[in-house]
């Protein structure tokens, strides 16, 4: 009974050690407890009074094993990533937070737009219900993979101590920025939580871009819908490239080389991408085609544009980037100039 | 302001550092882990069991010390023993440690003429 007592406080300290160092460190542990009954019990034979005591003052088990175990200073982020760490994963939950906000609201009116309700008291009610209810079923799993994205990338950063800033070296230190190269925070953060906004709503509800039939009530989409879903991975890279390009504004903080080459290359690759995805015959959905042409069949040149969404849209992408693109080259020149 | 707890902690770092220094001289003769807490004891060198194993441990994964099961005697024991490297090191240190306590000595002591 008493023996009991040793062997399975010697368990409990040593079953989530390492396997390897397991059986040696009961085997000593072993040891210590019968050197410290022999020395307190002398000739008599220990009564479990004693074997109390002696393990009382040992330790208790979890103490034993945080000393035993090679990895108890260990941590999952330490310094110097943890602050880093802090900083982007509140970034990036504020991005997350704000973009899937806005990605609801835009279903939830799109959604209600195409409604039958005709009371305005009732169908005010059923919207704001819709919205929560959309919000909270989006929200946390949008959330619990943003934190779990940021955290694995800095685990793996601390881990194969991977360098993310070079200011160990004085001579790359940045110098203070002035105030017209700096980049507005809370711009940038805008623009993340758009692309994730953006993002979402393609993938998740595309129907939502849709237009409402005065004759039927009834919604048609703008967009093919098969097509939309089937290039998920085209508005993905779309959607990482934007986050891309506005993570290293936040991480520079102000127009520099940098974040100009990082503009450039990345609005390009989009600018790529938008063409490809939007030139292809299927994007537009046919009824939207077919019923707009209905609808303005008097004026060719209103109906010429609906048939030809898609290249208007993909005008107006092209069109945002190369303002972004252009914004990029000439603050980082003039800042370059700044003297 | 508790002033023990700030000074149990005190004292508890200073002792850390110079623990290992004690250890590797002390292993310099083999013995088990239990006879150098007494020997550390006797010393007036407090110290716990369960500090003192894992301690032990972790110098011979970093090949300061070198371990060996007795089983030749009534109870079978682990002797620790010091290794070549480590008594390079503790020699080093040893060195190191007196230059140390010398200068902080010095300046101590400088310390209290002033206050008084």
């Amino acid at each position: 009974m008493t023996n009991d007592l040793i062997e399975r406080y010697i368990y409990a300290a040593t079953k989530r050690l390492p396997k390897k160092i397991r059986s040696d460190v009961s085997d000593e542990l072993r040891t210590i407890i019968d050197d410290m009954l022999t020395e307190r019990c002398a000739n008599t034979t220990p009564q479990e009074k004693d074997i109390r005591i002696v393990l009382t003052e040992l330790g208790t088990p979890q103490e034993l094993y945080e000393q035993y175990n090679p990895d108890s200073d260990k941590c999952l982020i330490g310094s110097p990533y943890y602050s880093t760490y802090k900083y982007v994963l509140k970034i990036v939950l504020i991005c997350t937070c704000a973009g899937i906000t806005l990605a609801m609201i835009i279903s939830t009116l799109v959604n209600a737009l195409n409604g039958t309700e005709t009371s305005y008291a009732s169908s005010s009610v059923i919207l704001l219900r819709d919205f929560f209810v959309n919000l909270f079923t989006s929200l946390p799993s949008a959330i619990v993979w943003a934190f779990a994205f940021v955290t694995i990338l800095f685990a793996i950063f601390y881990h194969k101590n991977i360098k993310i800033d070079n200011t160990g070296n004085l001579d790359s230190l940045p110098s203070v920025p002035v105030k017209k190269e700096k980049i507005s925070k809370v711009e940038t953060i805008a623009s993340i939580a758009i692309t994730i906004a953006f993002l979402s709503v393609f993938l998740i509800c595309p129907q939502v871009l849709c237009m409402i039939t005065t004759k039927t009530n009834t919604f048609i989409p703008i967009f093919n819908l098969d097509t939309i879903h089937s290039t998920w991975y085209i508005i993905i890279m779309f959607g990482v490239l934007g986050i891309i390009r506005e993570s290293v504004k936040l991480i520079e903080k102000r127009y520099n080389k940098k974040v100009m080459i990082t503009s450039v290359i990345t609005n390009v690759l989009s600018a790529v991408l938008a063409v490809i995805w939007l030139a292809g015959e299927n994007i537009l959905n046919s009824d939207f085609v077919n019923y707009t042409s209905e609808l303005f069949a008097d004026s060719d040149k209103i109906s010429a544009i609906f048939a030809n969404f898609h290249l208007f849209f993909m005008g107006c992408i092209l069109l945002a980037l190369a303002i972004d693109t252009l914004d990029a080259v000439v603050k980082t020149l003039k800042s370059q100039n700044k003297i | 302001m508790n002033h023990d707890d700030i000074v149990a902690g005190l004292v508890q770092e200073l002792r850390r550092g110079n623990l290992i220094l004690l250890v590797l001289n002390r292993l310099q003769k083999p013995m088990y882990g239990y006879n150098l807490v007494k020997e550390l004891q006797a010393h007036d060198i407090p110290i716990e069991a369960n500090t003192l194993y894992p301690l032990m441990r972790r110098l011979e994964s970093q090949g300061l010390l070198t371990s060996e099961w007795e089983t030749s005697e009534a109870k079978p024991r682990k002797y620790y023993k010091t290794t070549a490297d480590g008594l390079i090191v503790l020699n080093k240190t040893t060195e190191q440690w007196k230059a140390f306590t010398q200068n902080v000595e010095k300046l101590l002591s400088e310390g209290e003429n002033q206050n008084d």
